[in-house]
């Protein structure tokens, strides 16, 4: 398997710390201890993960939770020539996605709720004045693909190779989802510093 | 800010820290999965397994590399498979694969310790050719290797496990797979893709309700009105479709309640492609037996209803129960911010001017004096009382419901005794934040009418337009469309929206299984895309060895689309009633515009609800193309719903750059 990475690439220091790639081999192989320092070790990933896809912590608790009891279960599985950053950016994604398309007929209804809560959420406590929250604010409003795109390469520092990794797409999708959401994210960044001025 | 746009301040981007008791927890359940899954991975597998278990495998890894991300399955969702035809399972997947950031299919296994079969080796060295689109799987390893390369050699019984979980993935037909499969997003099937192009050789019958509503119009709507797109996932094309009115024509008999009428046009997207376009009108056959009505609204336009989803929400309400009522009926508003006032004394709801203009020209400003307001209001009712007929205070507000010197009990009082008097006091609640539920509840269960909450102008539809006014009478039920195409004329097609309505075929014909409804007056559209046979936009290629005789149709049926074919009940009804019509080339239109504007109309929303989908087909068809397309087929229009869609392409426009 070691023979197939010609081409090695920037290392993903977002989330990979030295020895993941051993532990999460040993956890796939049964060892409880692995996989118990492995969870330990990125449990605060996912967690801010899953806060910066979702914004609410209530509900990126939650979604870190299901993503624990998803890798127990899964880890099993997990081949070792997967990068385990990528495999993980992936479940807690989907977990994200998931939750979010369980809630869309209830979302529909109380939307409006919604959003005035992520508005409540960045808009209290000069976070008009905090330009990263509001450009995440801003993020969050763009369609799936585009946000999770920006938010793998601008948000968590992954190359555009990588978050195509994670997102099961080429690296020029990513790129152009990536062109696209900084149109959009001008117009809209323009036109809130308009409704501020 | 926008000369230095600089994205990479999101990792600046302040995250709470998880809460310590949940992250306690989700240790805990997470590690007692993982102690269950070793469990299980050491007791399930059979032998009498392995060979179909080697088969899915097989079939798998190349299928799960061919999509590029791959599903986790868990035991229970194997077993499924093995019970169902593996390729049609499969087929499945690949039609209705959609975007989603996937988990890589691991097969989980267990690992034959010491199993160094050579076979197995070779397969390892050499891995069975594989589909095109394999990049996130190359990058996977890339990333790994990059991983690995900088960091100590890992312990060699590491490397070792990890070959050997490399040799059970390509499958020696002993490894018993089963464990720690699961399936991370259940509701992927049921989650809503957008109906894909189908081979009419393959799948010629298409069957769905009619069964429409149009919050999804609403959703849409408020979500351009605040400046975003909307997400994708909210967005029902049939209901976009099916939120406006068209007035299809009517044939002359009266068999069934309502028409259908067919046509086949280009499609404006495609050249290659055409649309088969079906409108369904219903009879308005039931005016004649409506009871009068005598409304009475009360209008809360104090300050607080000065938002888009309150007031202006009102107002288009407002228009659409006025769209139902008529010379029989009398429409009164009084308003109630700082003082009630009378804004339209008693008025029939034939004059239409007189009472939008009142409409319009409401403001808001001024705080609430409720119950002034509602004595002014019954007083009005009294006055305009229509006997054995409908008399009915309607109640408009945000909650924000301040019944001034009045205390609530004798509020409470006055609506009750004038309950008992035979009119009637229904309550709307607009718009979010203060909303007072509980008062507008009380309000109207004491007034013997209901309580509705109205977020979108359909809810207001909803029911304004059916509690208050009574008219609104459905005409038929369980309507159902079944159209089978003629593989001779069409080579694929492709439904429109109605993805969450589709039936099954079999459920055509069995009058148990429900369907919608068609209310008197109403109009249903359904927009199949079909590629003709030999068009360049076919996108299936032919089977090599598919059936190669065609279905044997009537002799002189060859050169039909389609035999399109309608189930109904009457309203009082169990048994179904079919409704037929061949869809020949005497259907064809040459062009767009030699359809009905209506028709015109209802291709421009499904273009724009399609690209709001971001749906592959509309990608090249500009939002100027839409708005063109819409502004030639708007008609009169005299609620301005038409021109408001206008308004949204220019919206959705505008934000999707």
């Amino acid at each position: 398997m070691m023979t197939i990475a010609g081409d090695a690439l920037s290392p993903s220091d977002a989330i990979a710390g030295d020895g993941d790639q051993a532990l999460a081999v040993r956890a796939s192989a049964g060892d409880r201890e692995a996989f118990a320092r492995l969870l330990e070790r990125h449990y605060d990933t996912i967690h801010r993960i899953a806060w910066r896809w979702c914004g609410d912590g209530t509900e990126a608790d939650d979604i870190a939770q299901d993503v624990a009891v998803k890798l127990g279960r899964a880890i099993s599985g997990w081949r070792a020539e997967a990068s385990f950053p990528s495999w993980l950016y992936r479940i807690v994604l989907n977990t994200v996605r998931d939750r979010q398309r369980a809630r869309a007929s209830e979302r529909r209804r109380v939307e409006a709720y919604a959003v005035q809560k992520l508005v409540d959420a960045q808009g209290g406590g000069g976070a008009d004045d905090d330009p990263a929250a509001r450009l995440w604010s801003a993020v969050g409003s763009l369609p799936d693909r585009q946000r999770d795109a920006v938010l793998l390469v601008h948000g968590e520092g992954l190359s555009h190779d990588e978050a195509a990794g994670v997102m099961g797409v080429s690296e020029g999708t990513v790129s152009f989802h990536i062109h696209e959401a900084k149109k959009k994210l001008r117009t809209m960044m323009q036109a809130s510093e308009d409704e501020l001025s | 800010m926008s000369d230095e746009f600089d994205l990479d301040i999101l990792k600046t981007v302040k995250t709470p820290r998880p809460d310590a008791e949940t992250r306690d927890r989700a240790m805990r359940e997470a590690l007692a999965a993982f102690d269950d899954e070793k469990k299980s991975a050491a007791t399930q597998g059979s032998a009498s397994g392995s060979r179909l278990m080697t088969i899915l495998q097989r079939s798998w890894s190349t299928t799960m590399e061919t999509l590029s991300k791959g599903r986790l399955m868990s035991g229970t969702a194997i077993a499924t498979i093995l019970a169902v035809p593996l390729a049609g399972y499969l087929a499945f997947m690949v039609m209705n694969d959609g975007y989603r950031p996937g988990f890589t299919g691991s097969q989980p296994m267990e690992l034959a310790a010491g199993n160094t079969d050579d076979r197995v080796r070779r397969e390892v060295a050499r891995p069975a050719p594989e589909p095109a689109p394999r990049e996130a799987e190359e990058r996977d390893r890339s990333i790994v290797l990059s991983e690995a390369m900088p960091q100590a050699a890992p312990p060699a019984s590491y490397v070792q496990q990890g070959a050997l979980a490399k040799r059970s993935l390509v499958g020696d037909g002993s490894a018993k797979v089963m464990p720690g499969m699961e399936r991370l997003s259940r509701d992927r099937f049921e989650s809503f893709e957008t109906s894909s192009v189908r081979a009419v050789l393959e799948d010629p019958v298409s069957t769905f309700s009619i069964d429409v509503d149009t919050a999804s119009y609403a959703v849409i709507r408020r979500a351009l009105m605040e400046g975003r797109l909307p997400d994708p996932d909210s967005v029902r094309v049939e209901e976009l479709i099916n939120y406006f009115n068209y007035a299809y024509p009517l044939p002359d008999s009266r068999e069934a309640p309502f028409g259908v009428n067919v046509s086949v046009s280009p499609t404006p997207w495609n050249a290659d492609t055409k649309l088969m376009h079906i409108g369904i009108q219903g009879y308005d056959i039931v005016p004649a037996e409506r009871p009068a009505a005598n409304l009475v609204f009360l209008i809360d336009v104090s300050g607080s209803m000065d938002a888009p989803d309150k007031l202006p929400l009102l107002k288009s309400a407002f228009r659409l129960l006025l769209d139902k009522l008529d010379a029989r009926d009398t429409v009164s508003i009084v308003t109630y911010a700082g003082n009630a006032g009378t804004v339209l004394e008693p008025t029939k709801a034939d004059e239409r001017e007189k009472i939008l203009e009142a409409i319009d020209n409401l403001q808001p400003g001024g705080t609430t004096a409720g119950a002034a307001g509602i004595e002014q209001a019954y007083k009005l009712a009294r006055q305009a009382r229509v006997e054995g007929g409908v008399n009915r205070v309607m109640l408009a507000s945000d909650g924000d419901f301040n019944v001034g010197a009045s205390s609530d009990e004798e509020l409470k009082r006055i609506i009750e005794d004038e309950r008992d008097d035979g009119i009637f006091l229904s309550v709307f609640g607009f718009g979010k934040g203060n909303y007072n539920d509980q008062l507008m509840q009380v309000l109207a269960q004491n007034g013997n009418g209901t309580a509705a909450y109205i977020d979108t102008l359909a809810e207001a539809q909803k029911t304004l337009v059916e509690e208050a006014g009574s008219t609104l009478f459905p005409i038929a039920k369980d309507v159902k469309i079944q159209v089978e195409f003629n593989p001779e004329t069409v080579a694929e097609y492709r439904l429109i929206g109605y993805e969450t309505r589709a039936l099954k075929r079999e459920d055509f014909n069995n009058d148990r299984v429900d369907a919608g409804d068609i209310g008197s007056g109403h109009s249903v559209t359904a927009i199949y895309e079909i590629t003709p046979v030999g068009s360049p936009a076919v996108q299936n290629d032919p089977l090599r060895y598919g059936e190669t005789e065609q279905a044997a149709a009537s002799g002189d049926a060859s050169d039909e689309y389609a035999f399109l074919k309608l189930r109904y009940k009457l309203p009082n009804e169990t048994k179904s009633h079919l409704m037929t019509t061949p869809v020949g080339p005497a259907f064809d239109k040459a062009s767009l515009a030699a359809l009905s504007t209506d028709a015109q109309f209802s291709i421009a929303v499904a273009a724009f609800g399609q690209k709001l989908r971001d749906t592959d087909a509309v990608a090249n068809y500009s939002w100027d193309e839409i708005r063109e397309l819409a502004a030639g087929a708007r008609g009169a229009d005299p609620y301005g719903y038409r021109s408001e869609f206008l308004r949204l392409i220019g919206l959705a426009e505008s934000l999707d750059r």
